[in-house]
């Protein structure tokens, strides 16, 4: 009697596991059956094959399992940290950028895993592999060869002059199209901002969201402000990843015409 | 394409009855107790893996570790510039990592040493004792740990396990001795190189693609 | 009685596990069914060891028919085995994944139909 009802157990779990849609839940699905069965074997008389099956099916497989997973079926997203955008709140990631993002992983069934990295940094990741998306205010530049979703949000380049002195933009970034040969770079814009603040620069080059948080916390006060260019923030995909570009266009347009995503954008940004 | 494959997985599974139908009910087991008597044991499954089929256990152990040596020349060449964050250390896993690791490393001795009296063996003793190395590498990180527990001299331990494995079970097989003390020694090797196995294995996956 | 019902659970298993391994398109998943029906092969063959009214194979359990344990010791040794080929065939997927950032096997097909472009 015992017999029938583990063995009802055990199929269930296995029945439960080899459908999911999450690898995840399958693996560990895999591993409460292997348990199970475990079980089933000590009501057949054999209790070495039990304990060997418990110990190796349920610990080892599982984890090795778990080990090979760890990058695979999650989407890997490197960003520079970007207040409201997407930044690092305490524990937790938060943003426009982030709710949009976990809002797509869920669609697509995937984990999405971000990391900081810097500006510079974005185009070279994408292009060897190692991330999926690229984000954090990203502006795209013509030389970077990496897929673009449709438009976030609209923004425009913008000159702030503070003092006279030489002018500062964050490298990597589509400011550095506006540097004069005398301009200086920086590795992100909080080291910008305080170049600006200390009078290392006179004036900087970023993009309107980012000089307007300037102002706003008092960081800088402008002399003279000059609009370049329109321009608006795009999600960045590795070349190769069509299949995530078109889901994130497909996401993107879904967002904008149930009106969702003017909404994120009035409770993030304001 | 896929019904194909449904209809032609149900007549496989048909086939398979029908080819167990015949099985039941089974020819009564010869007696085994003077087998286990012979080798010294009383766990006739014992008695059969290190003494009657030893030859196939020497062929696995061998498999096993060409098992380590390929994960790690595979997983040598990888190396990624910026890995996963590792999983947070939380007090639960630390204080857990802290209570139970005495008592699965002495569980795992005890299945180890006692595999000729009662169920158990080498087997599954290395495999727990993976297993808690790999708690432990949770609650400590996987390289910290690595470093601290000399893991290039463990695997030395390790072949030299497998060397004294054949030395014992090849003086066996070539002058003849038999008893528990043979089958101590080699359960408690094989419980060492398993888990020495284990350990290597999971700790190049962990450290090929971020920490864990 | 319970040789038969864990016979019927091992050839449920087996095909459960083949056909995971045939319909699915990520590489991992054919890689749990595959372990899925092995698990299934285990469990069929300590069913055939088991008789009826029996005690596990060890002497001094009392009186009464014992298991057959010839089965038990090969497949004790399979499952470790197991173990060690799904570490090998789990290093060629990640090596798959970090060369073509893929683990869809339809891709894969495309992309050898292609001459494997660089991605």
């Amino acid at each position: 009697m015992g017999v029938i009802l583990l063995s009802a157990l055990t199929l269930a779990l296995a029945v439960f596991a080899l459908t999911q849609r999450r690898l995840l839940w399958g693996v560990i699905g895999v591993g409460a059956h292997s348990l199970a069965l475990a079980g089933v074997y000590l009501f057949l008389a054999a209790p070495d094959v039990a304990l060997t099956q418990a110990a190796v099916g349920f610990g080892l497989v599982t984890f090795i399992y778990l080990l090979a997973l760890r990058r695979t079926g999650k989407l890997i997203v490197v960003a520079e940290e970007m207040p409201p955008l997407l930044y690092q709140d305490g524990q937790r990631v938060a943003g426009l950028e982030w709710e949009i993002l976990s809002q797509f992983g869920r669609h697509v069934h995937q984990d999405v895993q971000v990391l900081w990295v810097p500006r510079k940094e974005i185009p070279r990741l994408l292009r060897a592999g190692e991330a999926n998306v690229g984000a954090g205010g990203y502006l795209p530049r013509s030389e970077e060869a990496v897929l673009l979703t449709r438009p976030l949000l609209s923004t425009r380049m913008v000159t702030v002059r503070c003092t006279p002195g030489p002018l500062g933009a964050v490298e990597g970034d589509r400011g550095e199209d506006y540097l004069p040969p005398d301009g200086l770079t920086y590795e992100d814009h909080g080291e910008l901002a305080s170049a600006l603040g200390a009078g290392e620069v006179g004036g900087a080059v970023a993009d309107l969201l980012h000089v307007r948080q300037w102002v706003l916390s008092g960081e800088i006060q402008p002399v003279q402000t000059t609009e370049e260019q329109e321009t608006s923030f795009r999600f960045a995909v590795a070349p190769g990843e069509e299949d995530i570009s078109r889901a994130l266009d497909a996401f993107l347009a879904q967002l904008e015409e149930t009106g969702e995503l003017a909404r994120l954008v009035r409770r993030h940004v304001g | 394409m896929r019904v194909l494959a449904a209809l032609s997985l149900l007549g496989l599974m048909a086939l398979l009855a029908l080819g167990v139908s015949g099985v039941f009910p089974r020819p009564p087991v010869p007696p085994t107790e003077d087998v286990a008597a012979e080798w010294g044991a009383e766990n006739v499954v014992a008695a059969i893996v290190l003494g009657v089929r030893l030859w196939d256990t020497l062929f696995e152990i061998l498999i096993y570790a060409m098992t380590m040596v390929g994960v790690k020349l595979g997983l040598r060449l990888l190396r990624w510039e910026h890995a996963v964050p590792p999983v947070r250390e939380t007090p639960l896993l630390r204080r857990s990592a802290d209570l139970l690791l005495g008592p699965i490393v002495v569980f795992a001795l005890y299945i180890a040493v006692s595999g000729h009296l009662g169920p158990g063996g080498g087997f599954p003793a290395g495999a727990i004792l993976g297993t808690a190395l790999l708690l432990l590498a949770l609650a400590k990180g996987v390289e910290r740990l690595s470093a601290e527990i000399h893991e290039p001299s463990l695997e030395w331990v390790e072949y030299g396990a497998i060397v004294a494995i054949l030395a014992v079970a090849g003086g066996l097989l070539v002058m003849g001795h038999r008893g528990s003390g043979y089958l101590i020694a080699v359960n408690v090797l094989i419980a060492l190189e398993v888990g020495i196995g284990a350990w290597v294995v999971l700790h190049r996956f962990a450290s090929s693609r971020g920490e864990v | 009685m319970e040789g038969l019902a864990a016979v019927a659970l091992a050839i449920a298993l087996a095909g459960l596990g083949f056909w995971n391994l045939v319909v699915r398109r990520n590489l991992i998943w054919k890689l749990l069914g595959l372990n899925v029906a092995a698990s299934g092969a285990i469990l069929f063959l300590v069913a055939l060891a088991h008789r009826p009214g029996a005690r596990p194979p060890i002497v001094g359990l009392g009186p009464g028919p014992s298991a057959d344990p010839l089965p038990h010791a090969l497949v004790l040794t399979a499952i470790v085995i197991d173990f060690a080929t799904l570490a090998l065939a789990l290093v060629y997927v990640i090596f798959l994944t970090e060369h073509r950032h893929t683990q869809d096997v339809e891709r894969l097909e495309r992309d050898e139909e292609r001459g494997w472009p660089q991605p």
